[in-house]
């Protein structure tokens, strides 16, 4: 039970983070399938930052994990303006710049990899070897019965997570800037009309959305395998779309999806290492996440309601 | 200065400005953009970027290579280059029906894979005789795939949920299936993939002795060459085309005109699933004997590019899935004579697609160009 808990939350918190940053972004109108990229070219950075680093701190050091994360938050920032430049200067249809900008990802961090391995580390592999994070367990909370779970082995990057996700709703909900990304999403026109840059509303939220994907890819990268190929994070950036789908495009709700996706798989390998399955069966427990979000969507859609604008490109003269 | 940008823009107004050649020019553009900007990062990499380009050419058997292993030959490097164009053709098509329509379908690589098991269980394994397995191929690969594209338009339709979501999700799912029925039943404990399909239903027909040469026969790049032009047909020519075509202009105006909206976005995934499902087959039959666990094929998601480049019309397709499988498949070769990593080819591709994202872009400024020069003519004569 323990370990489900522990698992499962190291999982979904990378998500929920990375489905807040496209939410930001599709709040502001801009469909953000290209969150995959982001991440993985955010992890890309950020493992090549600590990779680089990582000679010059003493072996426990953890200096390497925070700069990989600012280095990651930064990469996915600077990537993400590829997308935003696609997407409001250069009026390219949103979803295919998304796909484009995925893969592309793809193919630059493969290529990248491996070439920055054999080129600079002198050694034919195509992942970047990072080093193991420490984690934290909180003295008395995590004696609490069951859910002291949460409190226990905690990777720091849940703690980075939970503050810059509160960050990110507050500046949603409360300042306005929030209010006028919101209202980019639902009426542009009438933002442009209250004497404010639409372009530039979307193009801090894609930004943002470029950031937090980088964060939650590096996270992945560090939790789940302690290294970085461009294998590693393949698919949950999509996870992430579902995820904000479901949670109708709101920040709480979609935190109760991650949970759930996380929860559901780490509950399956639970199961599977319990009745002491074959590991082929991983496989299935592998597909759990997904049928889910299916089976969800078909029960929920009908109650979603997307930004109003989301998709469109923003065309002054179409008033 | 001001001469020089006004030289700029009547050049890219002579070059692009034909309204009526704009679909050929402005992909050819694209193109030819993006293989400069692959020059600059092959000469950044300290290779010369012609020989890089040369090897591609060569990998795919269209120039000749310095020298030969036994049996094989230029004509031998070109047919196994066919027998990798056959599936990226088919699935380019599925793409382009699925965009005629306004649906996006990313899933083509999880149709693929699924046809592709579904037929090697069904066909693959069984004794038939080749006349009969060869048909049966295609026919179970057609209505696989058309039964997962359906589904995914069911559920846009009945559900309204996004097709790009729910294709994404089946994509994984039909991945960790598969492979786990791959690992548990039918996996060979030798090459880790699946067991080999037999030999009648295959439809590449390998190592065929002809003359002095042992060469690869793909079937299906007839059947793929022809599909393009009967599904050019019937997006041109017929009522189904039309009204699919009208959906995926306007929902609304489709809907006004009377045209059963959720009938279309159904049959145009049905329609797309099965060109998916060929794909499939021409794929793990044809290209491959066998299916690797818990990988999907590339060629699913290259296909979103090449239909992009085309503007999803199908003659175009088949010259555009004609250069991205040659950056592809002579990606080998390149890697193996001038030392560039193979990988370099898919971030060609992705370069390739980038600009050709901006096509609505570059098309737009063009005709700035034309009207600013008009402009400035004007007042020059007043």
């Amino acid at each position: 039970m323990e370990r489900i808990i522990i698992d499962g939350l190291s999982f979904s918190l990378p998500l929920f983070i990375m489905a807040i940053g496209g939410i930001y972004s599709e709040k502001s109108g801009i469909t953000n399938l290209a969150l995959e990229g982001l991440q993985g070219v955010g992890a890309f950075v950020g493992a090549l930052a600590a990779v680089l680093v990582a000679g010059s701190f003493a072996e426990q050091s953890q200096a390497p994990f925070y700069i990989a994360v600012i280095f990651a938050i930064v990469g996915g920032t600077v990537y993400s303006l590829l997308h935003a430049l696609l997407c409001i200067r250069f009026k390219a249809n949103q979803v295919i710049s998304g796909v484009v900008i995925n893969i592309l990802a793809m193919a630059l961090t493969a290529f990248l990899t491996k070439y920055l391995n054999r080129s600079v580390f002198g050694a034919a592999s195509d992942k970047f070897v990072l080093g193991v994070s420490v984690r934290i367990t909180v003295p008395v909370l995590s004696q609490i019965p069951v859910l002291g779970a949460v409190f226990k082995d905690l990777y720091p990057f849940e703690l980075i997570i939970l503050v810059v996700a509160l960050v990110a709703w507050y500046v949603m909900a409360k300042t306005r800037y929030g209010m006028n990304l919101r209202a980019c999403g639902d009426n542009p026109h009438a933002v442009d009309a209250a004497g404010v840059d639409v372009g530039k509303v979307r193009l801090v939220a894609v930004m943002v959305s470029g950031g937090l994907s980088g964060l939650a890819g590096i996270c992945f990268a560090y939790s789940i395998s302690a290294n970085f190929s461009s294998s590693i994070y393949v698919g949950y950036g999509y996870l992430a779309i579902a995820a904000l789908i479901f949670g109708n495009w709101t920040i709480l709700p979609t935190l109760g999806s991650c949970l759930l996706f996380g929860f559901a798989r780490s509950g399956g390998y639970y199961l599977v290492q319990k009745l002491k399955m074959p590991s082929s069966y991983s496989d299935l427990v592998m597909t759990l996440p997904y049928v889910v979000t299916l089976l969800l969507l078909i029960f929920f859609s009908k109650y979603n309601r997307a930004p109003r604008a989301l998709g469109e490109i923003y065309d002054k003269g179409k008033r | 200065m001001k001469g020089n940008s006004r030289m700029f823009k009547r050049s890219m107004v002579r070059l692009l400005g034909n309204e009526r050649h704009q679909s050929v020019s402005i992909p050819l553009f694209a193109i030819i953009l993006s293989l400069l900007a692959g020059a600059v990062v092959i000469l950044f990499l300290g290779k010369n970027p012609l020989v890089a380009y040369q090897n591609l050419l060569q990998g795919s058997g269209l120039l000749p290579k310095p020298s030969y292993a036994g049996f094989k030959s230029m004509l031998t490097d070109f047919t196994s280059f066919m027998n990798a164009w056959t599936p990226m053709l088919f699935a380019s098509l599925a793409v382009a029906v699925a965009l005629r329509a306004g649906l996006f379908n990313i899933g083509v690589s999880g149709q693929m894979l699924t046809a592709g098991f579904l037929t090697t269980l069904v066909v693959g394994y069984s004794s038939l005789a080749a006349p009969v397995a060869k048909p049966l191929v295609l026919i179970v690969g057609m209505l696989t795939g058309a039964a997962m594209g359906g589904l995914i338009g069911w559920l846009k339709h009945q559900f309204n949920i996004n097709e790009v979501v729910s294709s994404i999700m089946l994509n994984y799912i039909a991945q960790y299936v598969i492979s786990f029925f791959i690992n548990t039943y039918y996996v060979n404990p030798v090459s880790r993939q699946s067991n080999a399909v037999s030999k009648a239903a295959r439809l590449t027909m390998m190592d065929t002795p002809i003359g002095n040469l042992k060469m690869d026969i793909p079937l299906g790049i007839v059947l793929a060459i022809l599909s393009a032009v009967l599904v050019k047909f019937i997006l041109d020519r017929t009522v189904f085309g039309y009204e699919i075509k009208c959906v995926g202009t306007s929902r609304n105006a489709a809907r006004y005109a009377g045209i059963h909206v959720g009938r279309n976005v159904i049959a145009s995934m049905i329609f797309s699933g099965a060109l998916s499902g060929l794909a499939g087959v021409t794929y793990y039959l044809g290209y491959f004997g066998s299916i690797q666990p818990r990988v999907l094929a590339s060629t699913g998601f290259d296909a979103i590019a090449v239909s992009l480049l085309a503007n999803s019309n199908p003659i175009g397709i088949i010259f555009s899935s004609f250069l991205v499988t040659i950056i592809s498949k002579g990606s080998t070769y390149m890697n193996s004579s001038s030392g560039l990593e193979s990988e370099i080819s898919s971030v060609i591709t992705g370069i390739i697609l980038l600009f050709s994202a901006c096509g609505v872009f570059i098309r737009y400024k063009v005709k700035c160009f034309r009207d600013e020069l008009k402009e400035e003519d004007e007042r020059g004569k007043s």
